[in-house]
């Protein structure tokens, strides 16, 4: 072949250019990731999963959830809400000093500049910075995704297909066992318009023979098997559950911050 | 057919044509290096320089460091109870109840809920030996200084968290504060005892 030495030496920078590109750049940058402490807080995070949440990672895999299921939150923005916490002493001083003032959806140095206004008036104001972006407006997380919500997956299940919503955080949008299983089960009896397909072979459906099984599912009105039986999850369907209940990305850090709503305690 | 095409030499078929080597323009080099170097500063800018802490939508570190929810005392709160558990709390107890024996408690405490926050703060800054009633309870006590080596924004933090937690209402100590009792105290003999803590103004 004619220029072979070239053609071989052009593909080998072809193919070491985006190697360098795709997998050593991204290495260098964020390889060096590690736990790190949650914002104002000495709590470290990330904690690693239970082995339950471990196994449900490979049945998670094993499924192929991935397929049609993100785990990476994006943010496109970040704005900030001034909230006035006390009015002082001279409640009308600071009235006046907010009125002319834009109070929410501003960035971080008119907020500072508002705070600095009604601290000047004897009143006392807070600055809540709020994480924005069209992933963040579903209410599929409060922040976006960041190395280290990903330290302990082995391998990380980023997706990259959005057929169903994103579960970086679905353990905090959607706490509770019973509701995951039966949406495993049967998708549709909690989710309308789910496109998701059923998982039944992650369940047996047995007859009850005298006490009803205190693993078994609790469906919505009208769904379920029918009487005598009951719907209980196999090992599988609890370890994914586990998994999926394990995902949080709820918490502020210093690469992504947002301030937390006050918790009020109801009476 | 035009004189002109009937005048050009057909290419003799046994002779293949070949195109001769010819060098590439050096404008062409000097643009594309440019562009490159434009295109990687660029990229390095509103990359944060690979900085493996900024993420978008944060251009640099420093507009990063300004988004970092600092102000406000419910944060203030927080940074006082992070440095209060590492410090305080292996004595005095991580919910302010003290240690039988070693260390009155803080909450409900007599010295904690005052007015003023002169003796307060001059306790972790100076040190406190000898005898003293906390809660009508007489306790002998050798506790070191142990706010002279913190700063005064956190030593701050922990006296206010420590006087609005478990129960403690107390107006907040700032940094201000802290640095005027400091210099202050800085001539006074050391560690204070019950009679001298009680000789300072409240």
């Amino acid at each position: 072949m004619k220029n072979g030495f070239l053609v071989f030496l052009a593909s080998l920078i072809a193919l070491g250019g985006s190697w360098c590109g795709f997998v050593l750049a991204p290495v260098l940058q964020l390889g060096g990731g590690k736990q790190t402490t949650i914002l104002n807080s000495t709590d470290l995070y990330p904690v690693g999963r239970p082995g339950m949440a471990n196994q449900g990672l490979q049945v998670y895999r094993a499924n192929g959830c991935a397929a049609c299921h993100t785990e990476q939150i994006q943010q496109s923005g970040v704005t900030c809400d001034v909230v006035l916490t006390s009015a002082g002493k001279s409640p009308l001083a600071v009235t006046n000093a907010i009125s002319s003032l834009k109070l929410n959806n501003i960035d971080k140095v008119a907020a500072d500049a508002a705070v600095d206004a009604i601290t000047a008036a004897g009143g006392k104001a807070e600055i809540h910075i709020i994480a924005t972006g069209p992933d963040i407006t579903r209410g599929w997380g409060r922040r976006r995704s960041v190395v280290e919500d990903f330290l302990y997956d082995d391998p990380v299940q980023l997706g990259s297909l959005r057929i169903g919503p994103d579960l970086a955080d679905v353990g905090t949008s959607r706490p509770d066992a019973n509701w995951q299983l039966v949406h495993l089960f049967a998708p549709q009896s909690v989710v309308t318009d789910s496109a998701m397909p059923p998982f039944r072979y992650l369940f047996h459906v047995q007859r009850i023979n005298g006490e009803p099984s205190p693993d078994a599912l609790v469906f919505p009105k009208g769904f379920g098997p029918r009487a005598g039986y009951e719907v209980v999850p196999t090992p599988q369907a609890q370890e994914l559950v586990a998994y999926l209940l394990s995902l949080h990305t709820d918490v502020p850090l210093h690469d992504a911050p947002f301030t937390q709503p006050l918790v009020v305690s109801k009476p | 057919m035009s004189d002109e095409l009937k005048s050009s030499t057909p290419p003799t078929p046994d002779t293949e044509p070949v195109a001769a080597r010819s060098p590439v323009p050096i404008w062409i080099i000097v643009l594309t290096l440019t562009q490159l170097f434009l295109g990687m500063v660029y990229f390095d800018h509103h990359s944060g320089w690979f900085n493996s802490q900024v993420y978008g939508p944060y251009a640099s570190s420093e507009e990063l460091e300004s988004y970092q929810p600092k102000s406000g005392e419910a944060a203030m709160l927080a940074r006082g109870k992070a440095r209060y558990d590492q410090v305080c709390g292996l004595c005095h107890g991580l919910n302010g109840e003290g240690k039988p024996g070693q260390a009155p408690p803080f909450a409900g405490s007599e010295w904690v809920n005052t007015q003023g926050i002169q003796r307060f703060t001059s306790i972790p800054l100076g040190g406190l030996s000898g005898q003293l009633v906390v809660k009508g309870q007489t306790w002998s006590l050798s506790m070191p200084a142990m706010g002279a080596a913190m700063s005064d924004a956190d030593l701050a933090d922990v006296l206010t968290y420590i006087r609005n937690s478990w129960g403690n209402k107390g107006s907040p100590v700032t940094a201000a504060d802290v640095k005027a009792i400091r210099a202050k105290l800085g001539a006074h003999p050391q560690p204070l005892t019950g009679e001298s803590l009680k000789a300072l103004p409240e």
